[in-house]
C-alpha cells in the first residue's frame, strides 16, 4: 500500500506532457480503446471502421492558424473507393497574410500554460491566489485595489440610508418579529425608513414575569440610538405614552407617562407586562435621527396563560412635516383609499388644497339594523378599484316634515364633509392644483306625474359616485389616474301620506369605477436621418 | 577638381532617413497591433518598445554625422557615424530575431534596413579611405 501510494503521488505530481504534434492530436477520440464514430483521427479505429463512416467530424488539425507556416493534419474520407477509406495527409499550411507570425520568443504565446499541480509546499500560495470567488490574471494589481477600496467606505456611512439597520449603543434597534414560527425573535433589526408592524408570541410564566426581559419597558428603551451610523451622538428613546390594558381588554391612556412601570406579580397576575410597543422615529432629510419615542401598551398576564401575543410597530417621520399616507406612487393602487380634499375658502384661484386623513371620499356603510336614521355616522372609505354599493331603509311616517327629512337624507348619503376635489394621482401633493379633479355634482329628480297637483317635495334617495380613471404612462407599467368624478343625487317626489300610514323607501349609495383608458398604441422612434451637407465651397476651384 | 565626397553615400543616407521614418511608424503600429491581438504582457512589451525608441534616438546623430562628415570630407564624424551604425545594426538584429512576436512584415522591414546599413557601412569605409589618403 505504501508503494502504490508513492506511485500515485509521483503520478499526481507530474502532469501529463502536452501533446503538440498535430499528427497525434485527436480531439474526438473520447472513448478509450474503442473506435469513436466519424472520428477519422482515432488511432483505435481499423480500416473496416473507416469504411462505415459517413463524414469526418474533424477534417483539419492545426496549431495556431496565425503562424506563417505550420504543419496541418488533414483527414478526409474517400467515398469513391469501394470500400470507403480514410485519407491522412500531413501538409504545410501557409498563412498568406503579411502579418502572420514568423517566430516568437515568448513561449507562452501559442500554448496554454501548464497548470501548477498543488503540492504540500505550494498549496497555501495557490489557495491565496485562486481560492477566492474571483482571481485576476495579474495578482499584483489586485492588492492595490483593495487598499483603494477602504477609504470610500468611511465616507458612505455618515448618514442612514433606506434599509440600513438603525444602530444603537450596543447593537441594533430590535423589532421582535416572528421568524420561522410565530415565536418572537429578538434578532430582527429595524431598517431606516422601513415602516414595519409585526406580531409574535412570547412564552411567559407568571412566576418569572419580573425576570423575563422582554416583558419589561426597560428592554425596549434602555439603549440609545446613534444619530448617524458609527458616531458617538446618541438619541435617547423617550416614553411617549403608556396605555394600560385591563384583563377584559379595555384600554386606558395614562395621563402621566413619565414613570417607568416595571412588571411585578400582584394577586396571581403579572401586571405592567409589555404587550405592544410603537416606535416613532423623527429624522432629518439628510438621514440623521433626531428624535425617538416609544408608545407602550402594558397589560396583565394571568396565571393560566403560557404565552402572550406582543405587537410591535415602527414608523419614521421627517421633521417638520405632516405625514400623509399615499394611495399609490404615482398611480392609485387598487385597495387604497381615494384621496380627496377641499379648496380653502377665500382664494379666488385654487392655490392649495386641504387634505388630511379626515377628508376622504366616504360612502354610507350598511349596518345590521338597516335603518337610515339610526345609523348616522357609519361610513366606509371609498377604496380605489372596488365598486361598492350600500344602502339603508328609510321609514317614512306621516308626521315627518319634508325639508328636514331631505336635509337629513342628504347628510346620510354624503356624509358630514363631502369633498370638493379628488386627487388625480395617488401621491398628489396639496400644492399641485393641477393634480386635483373637481367633483361634479349632478341632481336628477325623478318626476312622477302625480295625480294631484300638490306642491311635492323632493327627497334624495340615491347617491351614485362614478369615478372614471385611465391608464397613464408607459405601456409596461401603466399608472391609474383618476380623470373624472361625478356624484349624482337622484331625488324622488315624496307623496304625502295619509296619517297613520308609513312607507319604507330604500336609500342606496354606490361607487363605480370605470376604466376609460384608450387602447394603447405603441409608438416607435423615428428612423434617424443622415444629414450630410457639403460645405458651400466644397467644389472651390470650379464653383 | 577632385571631389572626395561620395555622392552615392549622400544619396543612400538621404534615402535611409526617409525610409527610417516609415520604418519607425510601421514598427510602432505593428507593436500596437500585436499588443491588442496577441497576449503581450508588459514584461515583454517594455523591452521591445525600448529597443525601438533607442534605435530612433541613435538614428538622428548617426545620419547627421554621416552627412556632415561626407560633405566636409572629415573622417572623424564619419568614423563616429560608423560606430553608431554598429549599434543600430545590433538593435535591428534584435528586432529581427529576438522580439516577442516576429511577423512576416517585421522580417521584411528589418531585412531592408539591415541591407541599407550594410551598404552604407561599406560606402563610409571607402569614403574614409579616400579622405585619409
Amino acid at each position: 500500500p505504501a508503494d502504490t501510494r508513492d506511485a500515485t503521488q509521483a503520478r499526481v505530481r507530474s502532469p501529463p506532457a502536452p501533446v503538440t504534434d498535430v499528427a497525434r492530436l485527436c480531439v474526438c477520440d473520447l472513448l478509450v480503446a474503442q473506435c469513436d464514430t466519424n472520428c477519422c483521427c482515432d488511432p483505435d479505429c481499423s480500416a473496416e471502421d473507416f469504411s462505415l463512416f459517413t463524414t469526418c467530424s474533424i477534417p483539419v488539425v492545426v496549431g495556431d492558424s496565425q503562424l506563417c507556416s505550420q504543419k496541418a493534419a488533414v483527414y478526409s474520407l474517400d467515398v469513391e473507393a469501394n470500400p470507403p477509406e480514410r485519407i491522412f495527409k500531413l501538409i504545410d499550411q501557409v498563412n498568406p497574410s503579411i502579418f502572420c507570425i514568423h517566430a516568437t520568443n515568448y513561449e507562452q504565446a501559442l500554448y496554454f500554460k501548464s497548470p501548477e499541480i498543488p503540492t504540500a509546499e505550494n498549496f497555501d500560495e495557490l489557495l491565496d491566489k485562486f481560492g477566492g470567488a474571483t482571481f485576476s490574471a495579474e495578482p499584483d494589481s489586485w492588492n492595490l485595489d483593495t487598499d483603494a477600496q477602504n477609504p470610500p467606505e468611511a465616507n458612505e456611512t455618515s448618514r442612514y440610508e433606506y434599509g440600513v439597520p438603525v444602530q444603537t449603543e450596543d447593537a441594533f434597534l430590535r423589532l421582535p418579529s416572528p421568524v420561522v414560527s410565530s415565536w418572537c425573535s429578538d434578532a430582527n433589526p429595524a431598517g431606516f425608513l422601513v415602516n414595519q408592524a409585526t406580531k409574535c408570541f412570547r412564552s411567559v410564566s407568571v412566576e418569572k414575569c419580573d425576570s423575563i426581559q422582554a416583558l419589561s419597558m426597560l428592554f425596549y428603551i434602555n439603549s440609545s440610538i446613534l444619530a448617524v451610523p458609527k458616531s458617538s451622538q446618541m438619541v435617547n428613546i423617550t416614553v411617549q405614552s403608556i396605555v394600560v390594558q385591563s384583563v377584559n381588554g379595555m384600554r386606558t391612556l395614562l395621563s402621566s407617562s413619565e414613570a417607568l412601570r416595571l412588571p411585578m406579580v400582584l394577586d396571581e397576575l403579572c401586571i405592567n407586562a409589555v404587550l405592544g410597543v410603537n416606535y416613532h422615529i423623527t429624522h432629518t432629510d439628510t438621514g440623521e435621527i433626531i428624535e425617538a419615542a416609544a408608545a407602550f401598551v402594558l397589560g396583565a398576564i394571568s396565571r393560566e396563560s403560557l404565552s402572550i401575543e406582543q405587537s410591535f410597530e415602527i414608523s419614521f417621520t421627517q421633521e417638520n412635516t405632516q405625514p400623509v399616507p399615499l394611495s399609490g406612487n404615482p398611480g392609485y393602487v387598487v385597495g387604497l383609499p381615494v384621496r380627496a380634499g377641499f379648496q380653502p375658502q377665500g382664494y379666488p384661484s385654487p392655490a392649495a388644497f386641504l387634505s388630511n386623513k379626515h377628508s376622504q371620499l366616504t360612502i354610507l356603510h350598511s349596518t345590521s339594523t338597516q335603518d337610515c336614521l339610526a345609523a348616522q355616522g357609519a361610513r366606509a372609505p371609498v377604496l380605489f378599484g372596488y365598486n361598492m354599493i350600500s344602502g339603508c331603509k328609510l321609514r317614512i311616517t306621516a308626521a315627518m316634515k319634508c325639508q328636514p327629512l331631505a336635509q337629513t337624507l342628504l347628510d346620510v348619503l354624503k356624509g358630514q364633509s363631502f369633498p370638493e376635489y379628488v386627487a388625480s394621482f395617488g401621491n398628489s401633493q396639496a400644492q399641485d392644483v393641477l393634480d386635483w379633479v373637481p367633483v361634479t355634482q349632478l341632481h336628477i329628480s325623478e318626476q312622477i306625474i302625480s295625480h294631484t297637483l300638490q306642491s311635492s317635495c323632493q327627497i334624495p334617495v340615491s347617491l351614485g359616485i362614478e369615478i372614471k380613471w385611465t391608464k397613464y404612462g408607459s405601456l409596461v407599467n401603466p399608472q391609474a389616474r383618476i380623470v373624472n368624478v361625478t356624484a349624482t343625487i337622484t331625488s324622488t317626489t315624496l307623496k304625502q301620506l295619509p296619517s297613520g300610514r308609513e312607507r319604507i323607501i330604500p336609500i342606496t349609495s354606490s361607487v363605480v369605477f370605470t376604466d376609460i383608458s384608450s387602447p394603447a398604441e405603441p409608438s416607435y422612434k423615428a428612423w434617424p436621418t443622415i444629414n450630410i451637407k457639403l460645405p458651400f465651397d466644397f467644389f472651390y476651384p470650379f464653383v | 577638381s577632385s571631389q572626395l565626397s561620395s555622392l552615392p553615400l549622400h544619396i543612400l543616407l538621404y534615402v535611409n532617413g526617409v525610409y527610417y521614418i516609415f520604418y519607425f511608424l510601421a514598427t510602432l503600429a505593428m507593436i500596437i497591433y500585436k499588443s491588442q491581438v496577441f497576449s503581450y504582457p508588459d514584461d515583454f512589451l517594455a523591452p521591445d518598445l525600448a529597443v525601438l525608441f533607442l534605435m530612433a534616438i541613435l538614428e538622428v546623430p548617426r545620419l547627421y554625422l554621416g552627412f556632415k562628415g561626407n560633405l566636409t570630407e572629415e573622417e572623424a564624424p564619419l568614423g563616429l557615424s560608423l560606430g553608431l551604425t554598429v549599434g543600430s545594426v545590433l538593435l535591428c538584429v534584435y528586432l529581427l530575431l529576438w522580439q516577442s512576436y516576429v511577423l512576416w512584415a517585421d522580417v521584411l522591414l528589418n531585412a531592408v534596413l539591415l541591407a541599407a546599413y550594410g551598404l552604407e557601412s561599406g560606402l563610409k569605409v571607402t569614403a574614409i579611405a579616400a579622405f585619409v589618403s
